[in-house]
């Protein structure tokens, strides 16, 4: 299987991620995979899921998010998703799916803050 | 264009100021220039007789609408309320069709034509101008609704990070979709962390307020915000507690002032009394000359 070529960067302690472009239904699941699979590997300490460029979401993509951080959590990893647009936010309100479990933060910034936190209530 | 309507035209033209004349006593007696100067009255008789003329003239409407509107758009500041205007063409058209009557009154058959000729542009005149004014009222109205939708969501900042949004009266769906949207893009543009949602003002509740109410909050929440809500009134917890409504998740704290004390702490400020500046201000008193 191909790559899903969305760079995931490591950042001190922690993972970072922004998809720039538009998910499609089977770039979303490779991009879970790969995700996991760098927790893994890099055995970092939180996740910054940064989805600011993105406009539009559909149910599966939501799904797809939701098991990242969930997946995620369950690794000892908190994970919070960033800078989603009110548009997007309307649209996970009004279909119910509010992220259960997820940090959700304004901007990259205030993702740091929440995962130091973590850090710091589990040491 | 036939010879019949040409001769009409040209009668008019010729007695354009004997009629114009008329129109203005005619108004007088109505009392309906009263607020006018007598410039203002010379200018205003003319331009309403050449339209009536014009449009006679070229069959087309454009100079009517165009006058209507010109006249719509300044109606408040040119001293002429819309009844005036409206009695005025009118008043015109009883006019025209009164020298009309002296004109024509020997023979019959031409002054029913004169009349055909007349009579629908001295009506499409009045229906022009009184649907001008009606649109431009309903322009107003519509604007000034727009305003006060605005107004009904007003978002102060307190400090940084920290926003308060007070409402008032009733929340009914047009209101709560704009209350939405306006804290979502507000959320978007300043990165705020904790907004304030004081609804002491707002007597009653029904399951769909709440249901938007819970929207914003929960969609604030995935952007990173979180919304508390305050003064919240015994009825109004009556009610949601009645109706079923699932609020847990969700920071609510009896007054404003807990509120801000809630969010305050939450971002790891402190509020505390200055015992010295009272003291001072006591001292001041003091000191002031007594007044007996």
């Amino acid at each position: 299987m191909e790559k899903s070529t969305i760079p995931i960067l490591r950042l001190g302690n922690y993972l970072l991620t922004s998809p720039q472009i538009a998910i499609h239904d089977k770039i979303a699941v490779q991009y879970k995979d790969e995700i996991l699979q760098k927790i893994v590997e890099t055995k970092v300490k939180g996740l910054i899921l940064d989805i600011s460029a993105i406009d539009v979401v559909d149910s599966f993509l939501v799904r797809v998010i939701s098991e990242i951080a969930s997946s995620a959590n369950l690794m000892g990893c908190p994970t919070v998703v960033s800078g989603m647009s009110p548009a997007v936010a309307i649209t996970l309100a009004e279909m119910d799916l509010s992220l259960r479990g997820v940090f959700t933060a304004l901007d990259i910034e205030k993702s740091l803050k929440i995962l130091r936190g973590e850090e710091m209530r589990h040491t | 264009m036939s010879d019949l309507k040409q001769t009409l035209i040209s009668q008019f033209e010729e007695n354009f100021e004997e009629i114009r004349k008329q129109w203005v006593i005619t108004m007088q007696n109505l009392g309906h220039l009263k607020a006018l100067t007598h410039d203002d009255i010379e200018r205003q008789s003319k331009a309403i007789c050449t339209t009536v003329i014009n449009c006679l003239k070229t069959n087309s409407f454009k100079d009517a609408e165009a006058y209507a509107e010109s006249l719509a758009k300044k109606a408040v500041l040119e001293a002429m309320t819309v009844d005036q205007i409206i009695s005025g063409f009118l008043v015109l058209r009883d006019l025209y069709g009164r020298f009309i009557k002296k004109w024509y009154k020997d023979d019959f058959n031409q002054f029913f034509e004169v009349l055909d000729i007349y009579e629908p542009v001295a009506r499409k005149i009045v229906y022009l101008v009184s649907n001008t004014f009606i649109q431009e009222r309903d322009m107003v109205v519509k604007q000034q609704q727009e305003a006060i939708l605005k107004l009904s969501t007003p978002l102060v900042q307190l400090w940084e990070n920290v926003v308060l949004l007070p409402l008032i009266g009733v929340l009914d769906s047009v209101r709560a979709k704009q209350l939405i949207e306006s804290v979502l893009m507000y959320i978007g543009q300043s990165k705020t962390e904790i907004i304030i949602m004081d609804i002491a003002g707002i007597a009653a509740i029904d399951t769909k307020t709440a249901h938007h109410i819970l929207l914003t909050i929960q969609a604030a929440k995935l952007m990173g915000t979180e919304i508390i809500i305050t003064g919240i009134r015994p009825e109004v917890a009556t009610t949601l507690v009645t109706l079923g409504i699932n609020m847990t998740g969700i920071e609510t704290r009896s007054t404003l002032r807990d509120g801000v004390e809630y969010a305050f702490d939450k971002l790891g400020f402190k509020m505390l009394e200055a015992p010295k500046r009272q003291e001072s201000r006591e001292q001041s008193w003091k000191n002031q000359p007594s007044q007996s």
